[in-house]
């Protein structure tokens, strides 16, 4: 056998499983054919002429001809596409080998091999979802605090222990002093009420203090797994590249590191620590009990397995319902993290109306699960009540049985109810545990689900360090897939350090990826980014991105002062460089009138200021940190012909000097480009000076045209 | 990058008196204003000389290096101009229907005023605090942590 494809799909586009084979001479296909004979075919390699495969959505289509006719056809999922890319350049190999016309192809067959177990290796990493122990893994996060974590055991069991010796003093204090004073058989020492009275006061205080410590330890230890949780996940968040950020609600996201956090922290301090205390005392009192009286002891602790199992068996309903839970509220965050940012347009379409019902629905799903989730639990907790009930009646019928037959006192009786009462009083939060676990264990689940993602944008080992670059950027047959949709399909193109290049091209031609690219926000599917000569694959990405200044559509500003925006690259700058980047950018005089200046608040809380003056700000970050290759991603595409003037002047004060790609679609503002490239369908369709492309009057002629049109329309 | 500080220029007052800038090649500007580009963080620093137009004509990084009688003139307009009393002591701040009111000892005297939201207390970095009261005046406390223990446990509610 050379090589294999699985297939996933039959013609007809059902889940049907198939196996493709290809061996020296020929090739096979096997087909699961429902309940009947599986299908088996088979051609000679040499019958064949060409193995086609297609794109369509979704899926792919794979045609073999031989004779001009179509001998088989095949669909699979575009999760197998690099697979059936793989296969199919073994088949031209294989076929090749055949006639004889590449003597070199077994050594190139084995890079293949290679590349596709790295592509099997890969994809069985990121399937593999560790096995569900999501509560047992926070462990492992509390381990640089064990010495706390052992006080807080030392604390624990103290506490517990003291809470064991009132009950104890009670049995003495009615067997040694009430009876004897009520039925006044003996004559009994006032002196020793006061002893007792003392004693259950002392061991009340001695409970008070440890509890207080044990509390605050507990605490203590949960703030520090949480927040190192938290941090560890932001951190995780940071290394994840665009691609995971544009799949992901950011309202989902930020529930999971605040209160997905919080759920856990609540977890571990109160109701994980409440449990392992209830677990404590009831070994405490068991074997306090069957150290007095068995018989007693038994007929006490009997009703506990059947509470045991009736909690099994609502853990497995709770576990479902609290996962579904959480994952309503989150998704009522996304619909209030959509919808208040974006109210300009909900309320410039007159969309509240539509708004307020998929909030309604987003809240009656949370109202729905909650309710379900609560049908069960609500049955649950009174029905452990009747059950203490039931078994402290048991208590006191056979204790009372005792008493009559002489076996026990009336004190020990009094010390059995109140050891075993204040037991099943904790029974009944011992039974919550069971939903806190469920919900604990969700939580921790979802903030795991985020640490576990690999960074698509892998961090190198051994990476080069490029430091300044003089910033050559050559594209070399670079293709880029998102899914099955080739976005990108083969583009070469070299630009000089210095020079300035314009992307021009209509929306969805490929523009905006190419920049990501030179950026490594996304990884090349094929073929290399290389700067002043290094493979971008191969350098250290925040050492290269050093040498990058960025300025956006849409310029971010983070919620801060202005002078904290412009520095923002570049936290170390002097005041003076601030203000020079600022005069540079056109921004310095707007700045004056704001009431606080360069101390102004801006970003989502702050001061609003107009798309140009954001512009203008992001331009002066992008100046501050002096990149040798500069972005320009429609950066005067959002404002109007004045302002986009101002922002022109101050661009060009950027641009000096600096190899830049600019994205636009006012063409104007690309008056300035060394050289334009057209962009159209994922390939370079011209390149060349504003004169040359009208000369030739291709695709940026008539972009061109239109433009005109539309401005003396 | 930076712009380096204009050398002999000359402030003056003139009859009416308004400020006057003589600036480096000798131009003489009427009327100018005075204002800091970091009123917050770098108050003494960083002066803009505007004209009547309010239009920048240069900026002295350090007006100590003026001569005097020229660096008193500017430090007396800037000081006529300045309004951000420092937060001294919190005495109450009190929860309204929409906002809170605080009753506060500045540098300037005791005083009480007006806030809108908890987005009008600003945190600055390295523990200074601006409050923007709604008739948007600022109050500066330039070191929460140096606060008296009563204040700061009243400012906890709100920041």
């Amino acid at each position: 056998m050379v090589a294999r494809l699985m297939t996933d799909l039959d013609a007809g586009l059902h889940f049907r499983h198939g196996l493709i084979v290809l061996t020296n001479t020929r090739l096979l296909n096997f087909e699961a054919a429902g309940t009947g004979q599986p299908s088996f075919l088979a051609w000679r390699l040499g019958d064949l002429q060409e193995f086609k495969l297609e794109e369509m959505g979704a899926t792919i289509a794979l045609q073999l001809m031989g004779n001009d006719t179509l001998l088989g056809q095949w669909r699979v999922t575009s999760g197998s596409l690099r697979q059936a890319e793989a296969f199919i350049a073994r088949f031209r190999e294989q076929r090749r080998i055949l006639s004889g016309e590449d003597t070199g192809a077994v050594a190139r067959d084995n890079e293949i091999e290679e590349d596709e177990e790295e592509v099997f290796a890969a994809e069985d990493a990121e399937g593999y979802i560790p096995p569900g122990k999501p509560l047992l893994r926070l462990i492992s996060f509390a381990r640089p605090w064990y010495r706390l974590l052992f006080l807080g055991l030392v604390l624990t069991m103290a506490s517990t222990g003291a809470q064991m010796i009132a009950p104890w003093l009670t049995m003495s204090l009615v067997d040694d002093v009430l009876i004897p004073l009520q039925s006044q058989t003996e004559r009994v020492h006032v002196h020793k009420v006061y002893v007792f009275i003392s004693e259950l006061a002392l061991a009340a205080v001695l409970t008070w203090a440890l509890n207080w410590g044990k509390t605050f330890v507990v605490a203590r230890i949960a703030e520090h797994v949480t927040s190192r949780m938290r941090r560890e996940t932001f951190e995780h968040l940071q290394r994840l590249s665009l691609t995971y950020f544009n799949r992901k609600r950011t309202g989902d996201l930020i529930s999971r590191i605040g209160s997905d956090t919080e759920h856990l922290s609540l977890f571990i301090s109160v109701n994980f620590i409440d449990f392992f205390c209830d677990v404590l005392q009831f070994i405490f009192t068991a074997v306090i009990l069957f150290s007095i009286n068995p018989l007693l002891a038994v007929a006490a602790l009997g009703p506990v397995p059947i509470v045991a199992w009736l909690v099994q068996r609502v853990r497995e309903h709770l576990r479902g319902g609290f996962a579904a839970a959480s994952r309503a509220g989150s998704q009522l965050t996304s619909v209030l993290a959509d919808t208040i940012p974006g109210v300009r347009v909900v309320k410039a379409f007159a969309q509240e109306k539509r708004e307020i019902e998929r909030f309604r629905v987003a809240d009656k799903h949370i109202f729905d699960t909650n309710d379900r989730v609560n049908k069960t639990w609500s049955f649950f907790t009174p029905m452990i009540k009747l059950l203490t009930d039931l078994g402290l009646l048991i208590v006191w019928a056979v204790g009372a049985w005792s008493v009559a037959h002489d076996s026990i006192t009336v004190g020990v009786l009094t010390g059995f109810v109140l050891y075993i009462s204040s037991f099943y009083e904790r029974m009944d939060s011992m039974s919550r545990f069971t939903a806190s676990m469920q919900r604990a264990a969700a939580s921790a689940h979802r903030v795991f689900d985020v640490l576990d993602v690999k960074p698509d944008v892998p961090m190198q080992r051994n990476a080069v360090k490029v430091g300044r670059l003089r910033g050559e950027i050559e594209f070399r047959d670079v293709k880029f897939r998102y899914g099955s949709r080739e976005i990108i399909r083969g583009i070469s193109l070299k630009i000089a350090p210095g020079e300035m290049v314009g992307f021009v091209g209509p929306s969805g031609a490929g523009k905006t990826t190419l920049v990501n690219l030179a950026c490594r926000f996304f990884e090349v599917s094929e073929g290399a980014v290389l700067v002043d000569g290094f493979n971008l694959s191969d350098v250290d990405v925040m050492d290269y991105r050093r040498n990058l200044g960025l300025v956006l559509q849409e310029p971010y500003l983070f919620y801060g002062t202005i002078a904290e925006n412009i520095s923002y690259g570049k936290p170390e700058a002097t005041r003076a460089e601030i203000v020079a980047a600022a005069r540079a950018a056109r921004a310095h005089d707007f700045i004056l009138r704001l009431p606080d200046a360069y101390d102004s608040m801006v970003g989502e809380r702050g001061q609003q200021l107009s798309g140009g003056e954001r512009q203008r700000i992001s331009i002066a970050r992008a100046l501050l940190v002096d990149p040798a290759i500069l972005i320009l991603d429609e950066a005067t595409s959002s404002v109007d012909t004045e302002t986009e003037r101002e922002i022109q002047a101050a661009l060009d004060h950027l641009v000096k000097g600096r190899t830049t790609i600019a994205i636009a679609h006012r063409l104007g503002t690309l008056r300035k480009a060394n050289r334009l490239v057209v962009i159209e369908e994922g390939l370079i369709k011209e390149i060349g000076s504003h004169e040359q492309l009208l000369e030739h009057s291709g695709t940026y002629a008539r972009l061109h045209q239109a433009m005109l049109e539309v401005a003396h329309a | 990058m930076s712009t380096p500080q204009p050398q002999n220029i000359e402030f003056a007052k003139d009859d009416q008196g308004r400020l006057v800038l003589m600036d480096q090649d000798g131009v003489r500007h009427v009327n100018v204003r005075p204002a800091k580009l970091f009123p917050l963080t770098e108050k003494d620093h960083w002066i803009s000389i505007q004209s009547e137009g309010a239009r920048e004509i240069l900026c002295i990084e350090d007006p100590q290096s003026l001569q005097e009688p020229s660096r008193s003139l500017l430090l007396n307009a800037l000081a006529r101009r300045d309004f951000v009393p420092i937060i001294q002591v919190i005495h109450r701040i009190v929860r309204l229907a929409d906002g809170h009111e605080w009753h506060v000892t500045t540098d300037r005297g005791n005083t009480s005023f007006e806030v809108e939201t908890d987005e009008s207390i600003q945190p600055l970095g390295r523990g200074r605090l601006v409050i923007v009261d709604r008739r948007n005046t600022r109050y500066l406390i330039p070191n929460v942590a140096s606060l008296d223990r009563v204040s700061k446990r009243k400012l906890e509610h709100y920041y």
